[in-house]
């Protein structure tokens, strides 16, 4: 046996350019397989990223049935021992608390409806890209608790710049009071989407805790995972561990239910063409390997006619499949790690796109998994050899003469 | 955004600072830096009523559209408010009672008592010019600014100006405020509401002095803001009492829902 | 031409070889057919499914309302615009809205709501209004005093079919608006939050109580081919022809909706590429080997006095001639495939329904770029990289490449 192996190979080498041009099709379809993988893992990311990543977090925590009626009494309960526990909690990268309500917010020239929103600006800045779409101003880099962050369309609106006036006017926790207090705008941001540009506006969580009557109470801890994917797994024991004391712990798919279905679609829809592209890969094996055996037919005509039996020949074939298979899957295996490598630094940039603005720009970002060099070489090393059998019997049972005959 | 709230107690509030003002008690103050203080704790002053009772008319000019409503108002102190619409057709019966903070409408039509929530009484009144500005203030007036007496570029003979800058730190958005108040007898002639940059963002007239009972006031308050065109505000006060003994049934969910 | 005639002759002479090369380049051009069509289509189904759920394809406004909404910023209805809108080509249906703020009231309890006044036949025509109430029923046809209110709303006033239901808002005249409805029916529009708010009333109704007769704020309408989206905007704009209406599709109105499907675009364009890039290589890899161990017979051919030039354009021809044929077959093939997908589509799953919005099939779309696109690569690919050893062959010498090897 081990002769043959060795035949196989040196047969393989004998003929550098067909072994090159077959191999290197394998390999090139092998590194198309990891890629086209790791852009898809990474496409997963972003189209998350994309629907949360501006505001919502991967997760929210929230008292029950405040994401329903919206009441300001109603914060998040142990809200401390919470904060303790999501720490030590190895998946969550960050988290920042907030306190939302409804208010309006007044100028000289206008008065508006705005989701008024306490922020800790240090942990915040993880979570939201506010910060990093601030157009004038800055995003609480001074020690102010007279700051407001809103955005462009409202300052439109309110007919107001940097540095100016406005009243924030809510109503306070159980009694109903209005609450009023002056700020001055330290910050506008743009992410030119209408409703997110003039929807809120920022403050200091401790000035908001203040207006809103609630102590050091918050209404909701935004919460990013390390690895997102987390957020599509309904049964991570993350969900119930922080849905305990009347409080619910839930993901972005849970608030912004009509995603579901569209990420759904998509994902199901990448599938297809992914299993299309591996069809095509293969097809491709199948081809290059009957193309590359088929000519040499005359060849294996030649070793039958000095006494190599028909078991021999076939085993000799397929070998040098798995020999020719080893080799093209080194090679891939090489190149997907550069393909993925080279654009994972320089990203796959959506140009010409004005999401979030000029400075937010989403990068696809491949992502290298551990399955792309292991489950696709073996399943083309597999394939490979499967398929070398057909040409092998083929050869085996065929009479000599007419193996010596034929040339493609 | 929605548009309903009623008048509070902050109109008869205004309306008592004109009442008084006219009264012939008052007495000059001799120095300047006293004075302007002394014009605004007068009118500061005149805030407080124990009771009033009015009948007055509002005529709302926008671009769009103008109306004049007719009501029957009712204080007590800056604590109680009863409103009662009674012209124009559709809207009449409607009745607000405001007690403290909290609010009710109703709505002859419809039959129902309606409970405003504190977050919507943060609205345009009635579709007019008065601002929530004007409807829910915890400060007086006096509490809420510094005073000076000012002189603009070509002052008026017969005129004193008042300069009110808010303090730091207080709900307000104006960057000043210039009143203009008639020498003699310190009867408001003007409000002129700035903002930061020192543009006029609104105006306040006071005109029509007239007598109701024992006070002479201006009986027409006319309120401009001035960065929207074609939008005016008139009050105007037709009949007015004050101090007077109210039937305590008034400040009541059943009056509201008497139809008259 | 005698070449093309030789051409012909030996694509059929060597069927093994034939097929082999030829499959490979069928197989890559139909797959890619395939993907194409399916990519396409799934990306419209999926903005098809979201504009239709309630925004529709295109909307018309008073010009400035999309910038600032205002009550007063409204349309004129009339039978002109009407006729306009049913004999556009292209519109498949279209329905009238009118929108405005107010204070809702269900025995003690009060919420602020969008009031949005609806001609309920025409709304369910173009936005299947009727799959998105949960209970109760659709408007009566004449107007009764009937309200429909988003499931958000139902569970903050703890109101339920047959509750009477106060409204009060501000008319377009100043006058203070109030009436009085009984809530027939519960809405789920699929989008929670605006469930939050949604007061549907009869459009009648609607602009009786706000004193808008004859005045509507949006006129949502659905096209036939959602490709065309833009072809029939500008059609419309240009019939209606009134400087004081604008006529704006979802990629205005939904902006961050396209701009978000923009980006997602921008990741298959990326599979596309990786596809396109496959397909090549097999195309490239079974051409260029069958070419290369034919260089015996091209040795014969010069040895026999065929000038190099002549044999270049042989073998090009050739392995043209077969990508022509494959492309050919292919198409009929993909066109079959894609058809079939984009009648049945394939299910996943039971199919989610989500405010009337159904996700079950998900379906390819016939056009022209899936078959162009493929063809092109083919055919370069092909005539490319004959090109290659064809000039090789042509220049070595017959004695050389008639030597075993």
């Amino acid at each position: 046996m081990w002769f043959t192996i060795k035949l196989a190979w040196r047969n393989l080498f004998r003929n550098k350019r067909r072994t090159f041009i077959a191999g290197t099709a394998i390999a090139l379809g092998l590194a198309s397989m990891m890629f086209t993988d790791a852009v898809m893992i990474g496409m997963k990311d972003v189209m998350i990223r994309s629907a949360t990543g501006s505001f919502l977090g991967d997760a929210q925590i929230h008292r029950n049935e405040f994401r329903l009626t919206q009441e300001v009494e109603k914060t998040i309960n142990n809200p401390d021992r919470i904060t303790a526990n999501l720490q030590k909690e190895e998946i969550v990268d960050r988290f920042t608390p907030r306190t939302l309500s409804f208010g309006m917010i007044t100028s000289p020239a206008n008065v508006s409806s705005v989701l008024f929103i306490g922020i800790d600006p240090e942990t915040e800045k993880y979570l939201s890209q506010i910060d990093d779409v601030i157009r004038e101003g800055n995003f609480f880099d001074e020690d102010n608790e007279r700051d407001i962050v809103i955005g462009s369309k409202l300052a439109d609106i309110l007919e107001i710049g940097l540095g100016e006036r406005v009243v924030i006017t809510v109503s306070q926790a159980k009694s109903g009071d209005l609450s009023q207090e002056m700020f001055r705008v330290s910050g506008i941001y743009h992410f030119n989407i209408k409703e997110m540009d003039s929807g809120f506006a920022l403050v200091k969580l401790a000035k908001a805790q203040e207006m809103l009557g609630i102590g050091s109470n918050v209404h909701e801890i935004a919460i990013k995972f390390r690895d997102m994917k987390v957020s599509l797994q309904e049964d991570n024991p993350f969900w119930t561990k922080y849905s305990t004391d009347d409080n619910e712990a839930v993901s972005w798919l849970t608030i912004l239910p009509q995603m579901g279905p569209i990420l759904g679609m998509f994902w199901i829809s990448l599938l297809f063409m992914a299993i299309i592209l591996f069809g095509i890969v293969a097809f491709g094996i199948i081809n290059t390997l009957f193309m590359s055996l088929y000519e040499r037919l005359f060849e294996f005509g030649v070793l039958r006619a000095v006494g190599t039996r028909s078991s021999g020949v076939r085993r000799l074939i397929i070998y040098e499949a798995g020999a020719l298979a080893v080799l093209s899957c080194l090679m891939g295996i090489i190149l997907g790690f550069i393909f993925i490598f080279i654009v994972t630094k320089t990203g796959i940039d959506y140009r010409g796109i004005e999401i979030t603005g000029t400075t937010i720009r989403d990068i696809l970002y491949p992502v290298f998994h551990i399955q792309q060099f292991i489950i696709y070489p073996v399943a083309v090393f597999v394939f490979t050899m499967l398929i070398g059998h057909y040409p092998a019997i083929v050869a085996g049972r065929m009479s000599i003469s007419n193996a010596l005959r034929k040339s493609l | 955004m929605r548009k309903f709230g009623f008048p509070s107690q902050r109109l008869f509030a205004g309306f008592l600072f004109f009442a008084l003002l006219a009264s012939p008690s008052l007495s000059k103050a001799n120095a300047e830096e006293n004075r302007a203080e002394l014009i605004v704790k007068k009118v500061d002053e005149l805030y407080r009523a124990t009771t009033s009772e009015a009948l007055v008319e509002m005529q709302i000019i926008t671009p769009h559209w103008q109306r004049t409503l007719k009501m029957n108002a009712w204080s007590e102190g800056m604590e109680k408010t009863f409103i009662r619409i009674l012209e124009p057709k559709k809207e009449q019966g409607m009745a607000t009672l405001r007690i403290g903070t909290e609010m009710w409408n109703f709505l002859p039509k419809t039959n129902k008592v309606m409970k405003i929530p504190p977050s919507m009484m943060m609205s345009s009144w009635m579709g007019s010019d008065f601002t929530n500005d004007d409807l829910v203030k915890e400060f007086t007036f006096l509490e809420s600014y510094h005073f000076e007496m000012t002189k603009p570029e070509n002052p008026e003979d017969d005129v004193l100006y008042v300069k009110c800058i808010p303090k730091e730190g207080l709900p307000i958005v104006w960057g000043h405020i210039i009143v203009g108040v008639r020498e003699e007898t310190y009867m408001p002639l003007w409000q002129k509401y700035y903002d930061e940059k020192g543009k006029l963002v609104r105006e306040m007239i006071f005109k029509d002095v007239k007598a109701f009972g024992m006070r002479e006031i201006p009986s027409v308050m006319e309120l401009i803001p001035t960065t929207k065109e074609g939008h005016k505000t008139v009050l105007r006060y037709n009949e007015a009492r004050f101090d007077v003994q109210l039937d305590q049934e008034t400040f009541t969910l059943r009056n509201l829902r008497k139809r008259m | 031409m005698l070449i093309i005639k030789m051409a012909f002759r030996n694509i059929f002479r060597q069927r093994r070889r034939t097929i082999l090369t030829g499959l490979s380049m069928l197989v890559g051009f139909t797959l890619a057919v395939i993907f194409i069509g399916w990519g396409d289509g799934t990306y419209n189904n999926i903005i098809d499914e979201f504009t239709r759920n309630r925004l529709g394809h295109i909307q018309i406004h008073e010009k400035t309302y999309l910038d600032r909404p205002s009550l007063y910023k409204t349309i004129q209805e009339s039978d002109d615009l009407a006729n306009i809108l049913d004999s556009t080509k292209g519109i498949e249906s279209w329905t009238p809205r009118l929108f405005s703020a107010g204070l809702v009231s269900v025995g003690e309890k009060t919420a602020g709501v969008q009031i949005l006044g609806i001609d309920p036949i025409r709304e369910d025509q173009t936005t299947q209004f009727d799959k998105k109430i949960l209970q109760g029923r659709n408007f009566s046809r004449i107007p009764s005093k009937e309200a429909i209110i988003g499931k958000g709303l139902a569970q903050i006033l703890k109101a339920e079919l047959d509750d009477e239901i106060v409204i009060i808002s501000q008319a377009a005249d100043g006058s203070i608006a109030n009436d009085l409805y009984t809530i027939i029916g519960i809405s789920s529009s699929g989008d929670d939050i605006s469930d939050r708010s949604s007061f549907y009333l009869h459009l009648r109704e609607a602009q009786e109580l706000l004193v808008l007769d004859g005045r509507i704020h949006e006129i949502a309408l659905l096209v036939k081919k959602l490709n065309h989206v833009l072809k029939t905007n500008n059609l419309l704009a240009s019939e209606i022809n009134n400087p004081d209406l604008s006529v704006s599709p979802w990629q205005v109105f939904a902006k961050a909706f396209y701009d978000a499907m923009q980006a997602d675009k921008a990741g298959s364009y990326v599979m596309l590429i990786i596809i396109v890039f496959i397909v090549a290589v097999g195309v490239l890899n079974t051409v260029l080997m069958s070419v290369l161990e034919r260089q015996r017979e091209y040795g014969v051919m010069k040895a026999i006095g065929t000038k190099p030039k002549q044999i270049i354009k042989l073998v090009v021809i050739e392995v043209t001639i077969l990508a022509i044929i494959c492309i050919i077959l292919g198409s009929g093939l993909g066109y079959g495939a894609n058809t079939f997908l984009s009648k049945h589509g394939i299910k996943f799953g039971e199919g989610i329904t989500y405010g009337g919005m159904k996700f079950e099939t998900m379906k390819a779309e016939i056009n022209l770029r899936s078959f162009l696109i493929p063809a092109v690569t083919v055919i370069l690919c092909a005539a490319l990289v004959s090109l290659l050893p064809a000039i090789k062959a042509a220049r070595t010498e017959p004695a050389k490449t008639m030597r075993f090897h």
